[in-house]
């Protein structure tokens, strides 16, 4: 009877319309497409001034609608020359909607750099994809979609909406995610999938899996020597490209002060357990004594490790002159900035007057205006449960704990609208293996399919099932 | 029998092609046209890159035509994006090679946020001429385009002919003047309007005049400096390669290359120091005297308008690195352009840098065009001669020395092919005071109407 019944009522949905319950996919199955996707989305040249987001977009547009989305819910936010696209996963109305968010947008690539790959082709080759976007982020932006497109076609139906928003300036202006953070700040929380959660040691052992609950600040410092120029036959020793250069090594040697808070400290504690040699050691120690100054000291000498304990500042773009012959009238540098959480930029702005010593050169707040955001933290329980039980299903028993990137992303802007945001990307990577945004940008090529494993076991978790 | 033969030529001449007998032209009568075209020849953005300078070139053209430059005696030769203006003065006695008249309409770029007044305005104001290129140089080419057409309205007609052969981007690549120098090479000798030239002191008194007969070798090197680059958030700073390149800057900023010196220099020394005083002419001096004497090296390397007569110098121009804000640099590169003295190799002055950089991970390589080195001029007494006569019309008296220039002048190519070659820029100024090629250019206004007297004065001389 109770076979006979069941039997009737799927007869009954049957004859109501209803989305047939259809086969899960497995992610061997959806590999094929994701590939394509992400060969296709590496293809198109998203960089700032090539404006080629809204063509990447439509391509989403296009293959979500083709998966079932209505396009009433596939909506795009245009601002200048890019655009976001937002897709709305339509639920039962069960509950606030949360919010999953990406970059559609890469940092430029000079193609003289790239080794044997040209940046914007998906290559493999030995345990690696390469290129530009590889890893920040369109391996996880495809894998989004793929997520979406997968789920729908499953027949999946969430309790509450899933917003996919998927932003086209996040290397360069911001604007498109403070266009959809505005919209959304309704959401319960955000998720950022530009992360840099899970780590793996030198043997591809995973260490931990951080879920980024707070980011340091960014803001672009100018720093504009000027000299009155001439012939340069006539080579005047007061010269803009000297007091720069002189400028470029007092920043370069500028000790920002030591910096912590309960996310680091606690990040530290649970990442030395797992790791070994002298940065371990000091990472522990840090932990147990804050402020540790030789520790402070070892943990400052690694590029990828300075970010956690201070304000970090690098030289990244140089200009100067106007002809081979003359001498110059002005020279430039951008000094990117990754500002602790709780230093304002007006503070970091008088340490790099501090550090260059020379009032004549001049130290400005490059435009856009930054935007400082306040950190999630503690992490809601629900995300921090379910997150931790999905990391755990590839790798059990990992160690999941909030974490502050040095880095900084989309998420202050929703985090600013009051939307507790945090970073979650499911692909490993040793330290510094990954050169996003630099030469040869890549990523183990076993981290794709547990991306699509990731987020197809994450979204329907956090949105609870029909 | 001689005087009536000429007389009846005279008249044959006069019935088959009549010509209104004219008057002399005096400069002040001169001086509104060539304000007029002045002004007109500032506002001309002929800077690499706006392709103005063909424009500049037919307005030139047409100004010759309209005083009675046939059109066949006028040639615009293109080349690329920029232009080479050629105008035959014929002589009366073909059988003696022509002079050349050499100048560049082309200018230094100008930035107009940074400057006080519109750099493409001609601005009069303190004595003085303010816009780019109001002493790098076109009024020396307006002066003498405006001297051509006065003196064909006054039916001047040379025994040697005279060509003008002005350049159009003698400031950045000189294909240009290349292309002219391959044309124009049969010739006895040029004058360069932009080359040589008056020294005033500080109340404006003649100094010296210098005929420029030899000149530095130019040459620009690139430094670049690469590194994998990556995320802006995870700073490398050893690895970085703006801070790699900022160290090999400064330590070419605390570099100097050896003191050298030849008989031109020695001489120009000598009399610009003899006719100075202070501290610089005593240096002058003193080196003139005895080049070892290292405290007046010292002193003359001190002043920018002098250490270029004693050494090879080398200064950083140009930079540019980095390809996002927030990555790190994958690549910084500087100009670093050098003047080097004759004899020395431009292989030589790189192995230098090489050492003084000290750092295997900065590259440096010698840019295009080629460097060209150039041998000195021999002095021609007929040369120096009307030049000194000319310049003594107008300051009796004053020294007329030759010197070694140490900037690249079109010169470079005529002497290479050999042609001997003068700078002979009519023009006065103090030490410093120009700024050509930089913010501000400037010229006494006292100095066009003494470069229309010059080159009046000095083309009648050296071709009746």
């Amino acid at each position: 009877m109770a076979t006979h019944r069941t039997l009737l009522l799927g007869s009954l949905i049957l004859a109501f319309g209803c989305p047939p319950l259809l086969a899960a996919e497995t992610t061997a199955q959806a590999m094929p497409e994701y590939m394509d996707m992400l060969a296709h989305a590496i293809s198109v040249q998203t960089v700032q001034g090539k404006d080629q987001v809204p063509a990447l977009a439509g391509y989403f547009a296009d293959k979500l609608e083709a998966a079932g989305f209505a396009k009433a819910d596939i909506e795009t936010f245009p601002v200048g020359h890019t655009e976001a696209l937002v897709v709305r996963y339509r639920g039962k109305g069960e509950g606030k909607p949360f919010i999953v968010h990406g970059h559609m947008d890469v940092v430029p690539a000079n193609a003289e750099g790239w080794s044997d790959h040209a940046p914007f082709k998906l290559v493999k080759d030995g345990p690696y994809y390469y290129g530009r976007g590889v890893a920040d982020m369109k391996d996880q932006t495809v894998a989004l979609v793929e997520t979406f497109m997968r789920l729908k076609r499953e027949g999946f139906v969430p309790r509450r909406d899933i917003i996919l928003a998927l932003t086209g300036d996040e290397e360069t202006d911001e604007f498109t995610a403070e266009a959809v953070a505005d919209r959304y700040r309704a959401a319960e929380f955000a998720l950022d999938a530009d992360g840099w959660s899970g780590e793996y040691d030198a043997n591809l052992k995973p260490v931990m899996f951080g879920v980024v609950a707070a980011e340091k600040g960014y803001a672009d410092f100018l720093v504009t020597a000027t000299s009155p120029g001439g012939h340069s036959s006539e080579p005047n020793p007061d010269n803009a490209i000297y007091k720069l250069s002189a400028a470029m090594q007092k920043i370069a040697a500028y000790p920002f002060p030591v910096k912590y808070n309960g996310i680091t400290l606690a990040s530290f504690k649970a990442m030395s357990a797992h790791m070994r040699g002298a940065l371990a050691e000091s990472l522990h120690r840090f932990a147990e004594h804050p402020g540790d100054a030789k520790a402070a000291a070892v943990i400052s000498a690694d590029p990828a490790y300075v970010g956690q304990i201070r304000t970090t500042c690098v030289a990244t773009e140089l200009a100067a002159g106007h002809a081979r012959n003359a001498l110059p009238e002005k020279a430039t540098a951008n000094v990117n900035c990754r500002i602790f959480p709780g230093v304002t930029v007006a503070a970091v702005q008088q340490q790099l007057q501090r550090a260059v010593a020379d009032p004549a050169i001049k130290v400005s707040v490059q435009d856009p205006a930054p935007v400082l955001g306040p950190i999630s933290y503690p992490v809601l329980p629900q995300v921090m449960t379910v997150v931790t039980q999905t990391v755990r299903q590839r790798f059990p028993g990992l160690e999941v704990i909030p974490v502050m990137i040095p880095a900084s992303s989309d998420s202050r802007h929703f985090r600013n609208h009051g939307v507790p945001t945090y970073g979650v990307s499911p692909a490993f990577a040793k330290p510094g293996d990954v050169h996003a945004h630099g030469y040869n940008e890549r990523i183990l090529a076993s981290e794709l399919p547990a991306s699509l494993d990731f987020w197809h076991a994450l979204l329907p978790a956090l949105a609870g099932a029909k | 029998m001689p005087f009536v033969r000429l007389l009846i030529a005279a008249s044959i001449m006069l019935v088959a092609a009549w010509i209104p007998p004219a008057q002399a032209e005096t400069t002040r009568q001169a001086m509104p046209e060539t304000m007029a075209m002045l002004r007109h020849a500032i506002a001309a953005q002929t800077v690499e890159g706006k392709g103005q300078v063909p424009a500049f070139a037919q307005y030139l053209a047409d100004k010759l035509e309209s005083a009675g430059f046939s059109r066949s005696d006028i040639e615009i030769i293109p080349v690329e994006h920029t232009a080479a203006l050629v105008v035959h003065y014929r002589g009366s006695d073909k059988s003696l090679k022509p002079i050349l008249l050499s100048g560049h309409m082309d200018v230094v770029a100008a930035n107009p946020k940074d400057w006080q007044r519109d750099p493409f305005k001609l601005v009069e104001g303190n004595g003085y001429l303010y816009g780019r290129g109001v002493a790098d140089m076109k009024t020396n080419v307006i002066a003498l385009v405006e001297t051509f057409m006065r003196l064909k309205r006054e039916h001047f007609v040379p025994k040697r002919e005279m060509i003008l052969v002005f350049s159009g981007d003698e400031e950045t690549d000189m294909a240009s003047t290349r292309e002219l120098a391959r044309r124009h090479h049969d010739a006895a000798f040029l004058l360069n309007a932009d080359a040589g030239g008056g020294t005033y002191d500080a109340h404006y008194q003649p100094v010296v005049y210098d005929i420029q007969a030899a000149e530095k070798t130019y040459a620009d090197f690139q430094l670049t400096v690469t590194s994998a680059g990556g995320h802006s958030s995870e700073p490398d700073a050893p690895k970085n390669a703006i801070y790699r390149l900022a160290r090999a800057l400064e330590n070419i900023a605390a570099y100097q290359f050896p003191v050298q010196h030849d008989a031109i220099t020695l001489a120009s020394l000598k009399a610009t120091g003899e006719h100075s005083s202070g501290p610089i002419a005593e240096a002058m001096r003193a080196f003139a005297a005895n080049p070892d004497d290292a405290k007046a090296a010292a002193t003359l390397s001190a002043d920018p308008a002098y250490v270029g007569q004693i050494r090879t110098t080398c200064i950083a121009t140009m930079l540019d690195g980095g390809h996002a804000l927030n990555a790190l640099p994958q690549r910084a590169d500087a100009n670093i352009n050098c003047r080097i003295f004759p004899g020395t190799h431009v292989a030589s002055v790189q192995a230098a840098l090489v050492k003084v950089i000290d750092d295997p991970s900065v590259r440096i390589t010698v840019r295009q065009p080629p460097p060209v080195e150039s041998p000195a001029s021999p002095l021609r007494e007929d040369v120096v001669d009307a030049v000194t006569a000319t310049i003594r019309e107008r300051f009796a008296g004053v020294d007329v020395v030759p010197g070694m220039s140490a900037g690249a002048s079109d010169s470079m190519y005529f002497r290479n092919a050999g042609v001997p070659s003068y700078g002979v820029d009519p023009t006065f100024s103090k030490p410093n005071d120009a700024f050509a090629h930089g913010l501000n250019e400037k010229l006494r206004a006292s100095e066009v109407p003494a470069a229309l007297d010059f080159w009046h004065s000095l083309l009648t001389r050296l071709t009746k």
